[in-house]
């Protein structure tokens, strides 16, 4: 099961992307090239992620390169997503 | 203050601290006067740092709803924020709640009707503590109804968002490639006594620790009390999230009647250029009216 489909709908209500974020696919970059994503942005990503998938991100596992791609924001919410679990 | 009925523009106006307060100065104010019949008076309670500028436009479009509606709406800018005296980093969240009072004693003298309390974010948690407060004064001073919009539960929290936009801000700067450096992080130099800038506001430990200490509290209702709970989703949105039926619990529990909704409206505290969001305005006013008829 990937989360990518969901995070897509996150990040587009997010950023106010109204359906554009829902074509991207784990390559395309996010950081430094989705000229939407500033501070408030990424904040807005952060606390809609964790809304959605009832997760909560430890400061320490959030950093500049997981909001590179959307593949890499989707390694991170699976992570939390599995030490959930443990 | 007069107005006709109707008067489209609110009164802009500094109101001065309450005599005696820590920190001194003018409080900008706009106020709504209500059209036709008085049916209540509401102060606004604004959010943190750059959600004040953010949600500014779209608050000014409810307020002016309300005013038509019949409610005399205050809008009232808190110490360092907005357009009111002193800096941002002047401020604590003693004096926020002082300034929350002063907004009420001013509605008291100038308008009537049931007092709500309106808080947005933080705002909502001033405006609990404030309805406590209220408790003590004359049943008619009394804050009866509290309409929250996406209320902050916890000061904690409302802290850590605002102490990762920090982070996010230097993930841009950086670019994607770097990783965040544990070694200084804000919060640690607020632990250490030293104020930190994020986004064009200076954050003391004094500011922050008050911010840390604030909770969503229901006070106990004595006599009728409403409570109108707003969040809001650009998905046509289900049952509230579980974290907010916890908070709609505890507040059925202290007595109060509970109306909760969740509207379609973008994150408009978090995003510049939003001013309209006709679906939360139109159940605003609705929400609030309801009440009277009952």
């Amino acid at each position: 099961m990937t989360v990518t489909p969901d995070l897509l709908r996150v990040l587009d209500d997010a950023l106010n992307l109204q359906g554009r974020a829902l074509g991207f696919d784990a390559a395309t970059p996010l950081l430094g090239a989705l000229p939407e994503l500033d501070s408030m942005a990424v904040l807005a990503l952060i606390t809609g992620l964790e809304a959605h998938f009832g997760i909560a991100f430890s400061d320490d596992d959030l950093n500049g390169a997981v909001f590179a791609t959307v593949g890499s924001l989707s390694e991170l919410v699976e992570q939390a997503l599995a030490g959930q679990g443990t | 203050m007069n107005a006709g009925p109707g008067a489209g523009l609110p009164q802009a106006f500094f109101l001065p601290a309450a005599p005696g307060s820590r920190a001194t100065g003018q409080r900008f104010c706009l106020f709504h006067a209500p059209a036709g019949t008085p049916r209540g008076r509401v102060l606004y309670l604004h959010p943190f740092a750059e959600e004040l500028n953010n949600s500014r436009r779209l608050v000014a479009r409810q307020a002016r709803a309300l005013a038509r509606a019949g409610y005399a709406v205050l809008q009232i800018d808190l110490l360092g924020c907005g357009d009111s005296a002193g800096a941002f980093e002047d401020a604590l969240w003693s004096d926020w709640q002082a300034d929350a009072r002063l907004g009420l004693d001013w509605l008291a003298a100038h308008a009537s009707g049931p007092v709500w309390l309106w808080g947005l974010r933080t705002g909502a948690l001033l405006a609990s503590d404030l309805a406590t407060d209220t408790a003590t004064r004359a049943p008619a001073e009394q804050a009866t109804g509290l309409l929250l919009w996406q209320p902050v539960a916890s000061g904690p929290q409302a802290l850590q968002q605002f102490l990762r936009l920090h982070a996010a801000s230097q993930w841009l700067g950086a670019g994607a490639s770097a990783s965040a450096s544990g070694a200084d992080t804000p919060a640690k130099r607020l632990e250490r006594g030293e104020p930190v800038e994020i986004a064009g506001y200076t954050l003391t430990p004094a500011l922050a620790r008050g911010l840390q200490q604030a909770r969503l509290v229901p006070p106990v209702a004595s006599g009728a009390r409403r409570l109108v709970w707003i969040d809001t989703a650009l998905q046509p949105a289900a049952a509230p999230s579980p974290a907010t039926e916890r908070q709609l619990d505890a507040w059925r529990a202290a007595g109060w009647s509970v109306q909760a909704r969740t509207v379609t409206a973008p994150a408009f505290w978090q995003q510049t250029g939003t001013d309209d969001a006709p679906d939360l305005i139109a159940a605003t006013v609705s929400a609030l009216s309801a009440g009277d008829a009952a």
